[in-house]
């Protein structure tokens, strides 16, 4: 058995894509019936990871952005960790105009429309973090809440330091899907990271999931 | 009558839950696919009685083998099993000739459900 095997096994890495699979696809769902879009998912993908290893992936990751905004909630529970979403630059003007039909033209001004930008990306990572992370505790028999969210805009991508690595030499778990936004030329990258405090919970969690249906 | 039952997801967690729903005592044999090009291979293969398909798959997604699977034969019985239940995407799988969609996560009734669906429209195609 290898040392990441020992940290969480091949088994419960398919289970854990599968609960994944299910919480994005609600996270999809969600969103659409809110803003008129198609929400186009990418499979799932997930990475075991070093602590200090998960910046420079997503750095990688999100290379072709120019500019970003990104959503970073923590959230608590058994199930505890973070969630980013990334968006390129642009995105919450765009996003804007399928919020509001009535009001679709992003204000001249520029103040207001740092501020209506800020509000659209806030309100989408809200339903995209809110419904996967809840899915998740919902499939694990967990329940979690969030701590308020925190969004920077039209940063460059290596200006985001903040990424609280306090055990970096630590096993993260880095689950990711990118949505698209059919037909609207967006996507984002949603990435959820639990915490290494919570994976002996989450083992168990995962294996009574599957052992439900046994 | 449904004797061959074909499941396509690419995680093997999705096909052994689906697999746990599908009642044991009825003696269907059941056959996997990886991905949605798999599954139009097994399919040609086997020519199952009913085709379970995850949407969201590596290789070749299920609406695109969906797609190829009713071009191949219009009256293959395909029941899309997925967490992505837009209303979009509802509308554009039965478009292209799903029998019905079944939300992740499934369960013994929801499976039970659709298995009884897929039999009586395969006796519809009969009669």
């Amino acid at each position: 058995m290898s040392n990441s095997e020992m940290i969480i096994s091949n088994e419960e890495l398919d289970i854990l894509q599968e609960v994944m699979n299910i919480a994005f696809g609600k996270a999809s769902a969600d969103l659409a019936e809110i803003i008129d879009v198609y929400v186009v998912l990418s499979v799932p993908d997930i990475k075991l990871l070093k602590t200090a290893e998960v910046p420079g992936y997503i750095e990688a990751e999100i290379n072709d952005f120019e500019n970003i905004s990104v959503i970073k909630q923590n959230f608590t529970g058994k199930f505890h960790g973070s969630a980013l979403l990334f968006f390129p630059g642009g995105a919450g003007k765009k996003l804007f105009s399928l919020f509001d039909c009535d009001r679709a033209e992003v204000p001249e001004s520029e103040d207001l429309s740092v501020v209506l930008e800020k509000d659209t990306l806030l309100e989408v990572g809200n339903i995209l973090i809110g419904a996967s992370v809840s899915k998740v505790a919902e499939l694990l028999n967990d329940e979690v809440s969030y701590r308020p969210p925190r969004i920077m805009v039209e940063r460059k991508a290596g200006e985001i330091v903040d990424w609280d690595l306090v055990e970096p030499e630590g096993p993260a778990i880095l689950m990711h899907t990118v949505f698209s936004f059919d037909e609207r030329d967006i996507s984002g990258l949603l990435f959820l990271i639990p915490s290494y405090k919570s994976f002996e919970w989450l083992k168990k969690a995962l294996h009574a999931f599957l052992k439900q249906y046994e | 009558m449904i004797e061959k039952i074909l499941i396509v997801d690419d995680s093997p967690v999705s096909r052994k839950i689906m697999k746990s729903c599908i009642p044991e005592d009825r003696g269907y044999e059941m056959f996997e696919a990886g991905d949605g090009q798999s599954g139009i291979e097994k399919y040609q293969q086997l020519k199952p009685d009913l085709t379970f398909m995850d949407l969201t798959m590596p290789v070749m997604d299920g609406m695109q083998a969906l797609q190829q699977i009713i071009k191949i034969d219009p009256t293959a019985v395909v029941v899309v099993c997925t967490a992505d239940v837009q209303m979009k995407t509802i509308f554009k799988v039965m478009n292209l000739g799903a029998l019905m969609v079944v939300r992740k996560p499934v369960s013994k009734q929801s499976i039970e459900d659709a298995i009884r669906k897929a039999a009586d429209k395969l006796q519809s195609i009969k009669e």
